[in-house]
């Protein structure tokens, strides 16, 4: 049970700046990268369960994210935040872990900026899918949504995440993947309309009835 | 108040994603809502954009094992790379010459000296004081030889 000091120090370190407690593990503390790791752990486990769905395998990404990312704390220039910077390394980290165990997703055949400008009008274009039925339970729709999720290229699937699942700007979306902001609009374009198209595809009864 | 600038259908529709999430800045968004209020089909776009954002729905929260941050902050300070890290690329074993010349050379050599050291011995006399007895010369020493042969032969 927290006493009121364990409280008190809590939420003293809660409004601590990373880029404090960055400078502190730099200086050889290690409980304030612990308060580092504390801070981003969730997100970060969120992050990796999209691309494993073994409960080890999500550990082990997260485990070397942060690893990877204490490692390589003095390179952290502080131009994006910490967050962005954390992301970039654990969204690596997932995309090397697939391609390592040799189970590397859907690879995209064709290059998609450079088809995606002309496009635009027309990939969303087709069938309409409703949004899920209320009587649907939120797990199920998680469910449907991954197993949707599975199908697409990484690099669709990437973003998607990053942007509907971490609520990431384009901007930040633009520092994690080292991209444009131009090319995230037009990936995330294209991966909906994949996105869509994969979910009409496995579940046709979705489709609108107009 | 300035009436919001028209645009077209075709302006419209790339904006409407970057609308929809929130990307677009109140001068391109304003002329969008006044389009979208004014065309079916442009709303009908929108319609679906927000429809499908609805089927993103987080699974329940990973949860994270009892002591992870502290586990991980130590091995982090351990200097543990962990267990992802890129093996290094595979590089063609080339043996080293020089090394093995120069062992092989030593090795030679050393049989070698051996060998004349063995030489040098068997040619030097086996012991090493001098005899002194006489030897007969090899014509008397036959004829002394036969003449044991007939003493012990009677």
């Amino acid at each position: 049970m927290l006493t009121m000091q364990d409280k008190e120090a809590h939420e003293r370190d809660a409004t601590r700046e990373d880029a404090e407690l960055v400078d502190e593990a730099l200086g050889g503390n290690q409980l304030s990268f612990q308060l580092l790791v504390e801070r981003y752990q969730e997100r970060l486990f969120g992050l990796a369960r999209h691309y494993t769905k073994s409960a080890v395998e999500v550990e082990d990404i997260v485990q070397d994210s942060f690893l990877k990312a204490y490692r390589r704390l003095a390179t952290f220039q502080r131009q994006s935040s910490f967050s962005t910077w954390l992301y970039r390394i654990a969204v690596n980290t997932a995309l090397d872990y697939l391609k390592r165990s040799g189970r590397s997703p859907v690879q995209v055949v064709e290059d998609p900026e450079l088809t995606a400008a002309p496009q635009r009008a027309q990939a969303g274009s087709g069938a309409a899918v409703a949004a899920p039925d209320a009587n649907l339970a939120r797990q199920e729709v998680a469910r449907i949504t991954a197993e949707v999720l599975e199908e697409l290229p990484e690099i669709f699937r990437t973003v998607l995440v990053l942007r509907e699942f971490e609520d990431l700007s384009y901007q930040e979306m633009a520092d994690v993947l080292g991209i444009s902001i131009g090319t995230v609009e037009s990936r995330l374009f294209r991966a909906r309309a994949r996105f869509k198209e994969a979910l009409l595809r496995l579940h046709p009864d979705f489709a609108t009835a107009d | 108040m300035e009436p919001a600038v028209k645009i077209t259908c075709d302006a419209a529709r790339p904006l409407v994603p970057s609308y929809l999430d929130g990307e677009l800045s109140e001068v391109q968004a304003s002329p969008l809502r006044a389009h979208l209020l004014d065309c079916p089909a442009c709303r009908e776009d929108a319609k679906q954009g927000k429809a499908l954002a609805r089927w993103f729905v987080p699974e329940a929260a990973s949860a994270v094992p009892a002591g992870f941050a502290a586990r991980v902050a130590r091995r982090a300070f351990a200097g543990d790379p962990g267990l992802l890290v890129p093996e290094p690329p595979p590089v063609a074993r080339v043996r080293p010459l020089l090394p093995f010349l120069l062992v092989a050379s030593a090795v030679a050599a050393a049989v070698l000296l051996g060998l004349a050291i063995a030489l040098q011995r068997q040619s030097l006399p086996q012991e090493s004081a001098l005899d002194a007895r006489e030897m007969p010369p090899p014509w008397l020493e036959k004829e002394l030889r036969l003449e044991d042969v007939t003493q012990t032969g009677r």
